[in-house]
């Protein structure tokens, strides 16, 4: 009930703070998509893949075939041995493809026979697939070789069965872009998320020790576990505000613009919009969780915002980390807070199809952590350090 | 009604510079302080500053806890029973630490809800205190920008909002000029006369003498001595308060010189 009591005071109070309202309201619901997506939008089309790059494969029973291997490392694939379980792995993302040789690989091959060779790819993975293709169109360029020299042994020109050139000219971005505009959505999220909290987390915790008003506040018959849940809660429906808007402002935004055109597979329509702010949900209490801890630990509004502002960096890094190292989608970085939920709601926007343990993962993860935070931010509540 | 025992609070020194090393001596604030204060009366805490009023008050009003002695509110103990103190409790700090995008209105309707109050109830008690203290003139204004005197009012309405028995002010005439001491000293007298047990702080010696039944002389965190004015002129042979706390410090000094040598 005192909760309540706090966290409507809070919010009353805080609605009539032109700034706080400014970041929760018009910052990240408004201002950044439309400058983020504006010069998104603008920026098409100007990067592409490198595909001679080097890439790393993982092979079971790599010994079984070592002129295969020799072969794909000419052609810039270098070979790691297989995980373990190669089923759940590539399911859930760890590795990429895993190429299997049987056992009788090397007999079959010498009898003339055709050689069974297994790709573990997983579709609905872009990357995944994206791997899958290339290495084929390696093993079909391989394939011909291993024919050309059958038929050449029985003396039969090998262009008799050339009966068609077929030359393959991809003008695709191949994703590219749609990587990147789908990078956005889950930036845009976390960033207003937090923009919408961060004023009145400060002012409800250092502020009102800054104030003098914490001290007549604690010494009234109510728990302090009521004082800071009262102040969570507030923060956390200013966070919820700002993501919420937040959603509505990127479904209008790219109705405005004709995304199909823009080369990707992306996706802004409502469903998956929505799909979006349910798999971001567990960040809303983390976020605010992590508002409400950092700025009751510091001793003034201008400590709270320097702490605070530095802590900003934790919702861009992943951001950067994905556009220039690439990291994947694993059980791995699942529990992760931000990094998941940037990761998800990418693959969401992307369309991919997200295993229910990662979704799982992901939330366990977000919601321990934001357990941690509310702890360590009751806790604090209830030394007497706080006063002074 | 009050009942302070022997009560001694040290803090850790602010500044990391000073104990290099070695760990730095901590501050005592309040060393060992024991008063009483009786229902229907104003009880005067009176001493210079850094003597240890507001930490003692603190204490009281179980914000902080007390390293040694024990104090005992209305029959219920600071340190054992937090929740019964605080509601037997209403407590002014040095400031008044309002909140300025609220009304005075607000404010006090805000303590009021903590304090257990429901609507209806609550809206009816700001009013009664609104008059009571003669605030209608700035009752549903925002507080930012309130003079000293109208932000006394506001903080002192929230601690009177849940009918405490005990009321602490903590130097509650601070940067009131003389109506609104005067104003201030009437609305303490009218609480005293109605039952309520006051304590307030201050360093002043003719509000201490113009308006206390009770005087406890604090300095350097110990009580000096403690009774009514009279007793405490009488005890000291003076004829004002000002030589009276000298020389009952002094006593003090000579006592802690008497310990130390023995
Ligand atoms: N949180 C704290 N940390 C360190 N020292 C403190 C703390 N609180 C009080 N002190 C010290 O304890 C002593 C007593 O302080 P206190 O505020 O109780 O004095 P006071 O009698 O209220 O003084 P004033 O009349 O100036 O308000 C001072 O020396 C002060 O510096
Ligand atoms: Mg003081």
């Amino acid at each position: 009930m005192n909760l309540f009591i706090v966290m409507f005071k809070e919010i009353v109070d805080n609605l009539r703070d032109r700034q706080t309202v400014f970041y929760a309201l018009l910052f990240g619901p408004v201002l950044l998509p439309l400058l983020l997506g504006g010069s998104m939008v603008a920026s098409f089309k100007q990067l592409s893949i490198d595909f001679d790059q080097i890439t790393r494969l993982s092979v079971v029973n790599a010994d079984k075939a070592p002129q295969l291997i020799e072969f794909l490392y000419s052609n810039n694939v270098d070979v790691d041995p297989a995980p373990r379980n190669v089923q759940s792995s590539v399911r859930y993302g760890d590795t990429l493809v895993v190429l299997e040789i049987k056992d009788d690989f090397a007999s079959a091959l010498r009898a003339g026979e055709p050689a069974p060779l297994t790709l573990h790819m997983n579709n609905a993975d872009k990357d995944s697939s994206k791997a899958a293709r290339r290495i084929t169109t390696l093993l079909r360029v391989y394939e011909q070789t291993i024919n050309a020299l059958r038929l050449q042994h029985r003396g039969i020109d090998p262009l008799t069965f050339d009966s068609l050139n077929i030359i393959q000219n991809d003008v695709s971005s191949d994703g590219a872009n749609g990587q990147l505009l789908a990078s956005i959505l889950p930036f845009l999220f976390i960033m207003s998320m937090v923009m919408g909290g961060f004023y009145l987390a400060i002012d409800t915790t250092a502020g009102e020790r800054e104030r003098q008003s914490l001290e007549p506040l604690l010494s009234l018959p109510l728990s302090r576990t009521a004082v800071v849940f009262g102040k969570y809660g507030a923060t956390l429906c200013f966070v919820t505000l700002s993501g919420l808007l937040t959603a509505l402002s990127i479904y209008t935004l790219f109705k405005l613009f004709p995304v199909e055109l823009m080369g990707g597979q992306i996706r802004f329509d409502g469903k998956t919009l929505t799909r979006a702010f349910l798999l971001a949900s567990p960040l809303l209490l983390f976020i605010s969780a992590l508002l409400i801890t950092v700025s009751a630990i510091t001793r003034s509004t201008k400590e709270a915002q320097t702490y605070l502002g530095l802590l900003m960096v934790i919702p861009m890094a992943p951001f950067f980390l994905l556009q220039f190292l690439n990291v994947r989608s694993t059980t791995m970085s699942m529990p992760i807070p931000m990094l998941s939920q940037y990761q998800l709601l990418e693959s969401t926007v992307l369309g991919d199809t997200i295993p229910w343990l990662h979704i799982a993962l992901s939330a366990a993860g977000t919601l321990i952590a934001t357990a941690v935070l509310l702890f360590l931010a009751s806790h604090l509540y209830r030394r007497e350090r706080l006063l002074h | 009604m009050i009942i302070a025992r022997q009560l001694r609070k040290s803090f850790k020194p602010a500044s990391r510079l000073s104990g290099k090393g070695k760990r730095a001596k901590r501050i005592v604030a309040v060393d060992d302080v024991s008063f009483d204060a009786a229902d229907g009366s104003i009880t005067g805490l009176l001493g210079p500053n850094g003597a240890g009023k507001s930490t003692t008050l603190r204490m009281l009003a179980t914000l902080v806890s007390p390293e040694h002695g024990h104090a005992i509110i209305d029959g219920f103990d600071v340190q054992h029973d937090v929740l019964e103190v605080r509601q037997h409790l209403g407590f002014m700090p040095h400031n008044a630490g309002i909140y300025p995008r609220l009304t005075s209105r607000e404010n006090i309707h805000y303590y009021a809800r903590l304090c257990g109050l429901d609507n209806r109830q609550s809206q009816q008690r700001v009013g009664e205190l609104i008059e009571q203290l003669s605030m209608s003139d700035f009752a549903d204004r925002r507080t930012a920008g309130f003079s000293q005197g109208q932000k006394t009012k506001v903080a002192l309405a929230r601690a009177l909002v849940h009918q405490p028995q005990t009321i602490m002010l903590d130097e509650p005439t601070n940067g009131l000029d003389v109506m609104a001491t005067r104003g201030l000293r009437d609305i303490i007298r009218t609480l005293a006369a109605n039952g309520h047990c006051i304590v307030f702080s201050s360093h002043i010696m003719q509000e201490v003498a113009a308006l206390c039944d009770h005087i406890a002389i604090i300095s350097n965190g110990v009580i000096a001595m403690e009774d009514t004015l009279q007793g405490i002129l009488q005890r000291t042979a003076q004829t004002d308060l000002e030589d009276a706390f000298v020389v009952a410090t002094r006593s003090l000094q000579d006592n802690a010189l008497d310990t130390n040598r023995s």
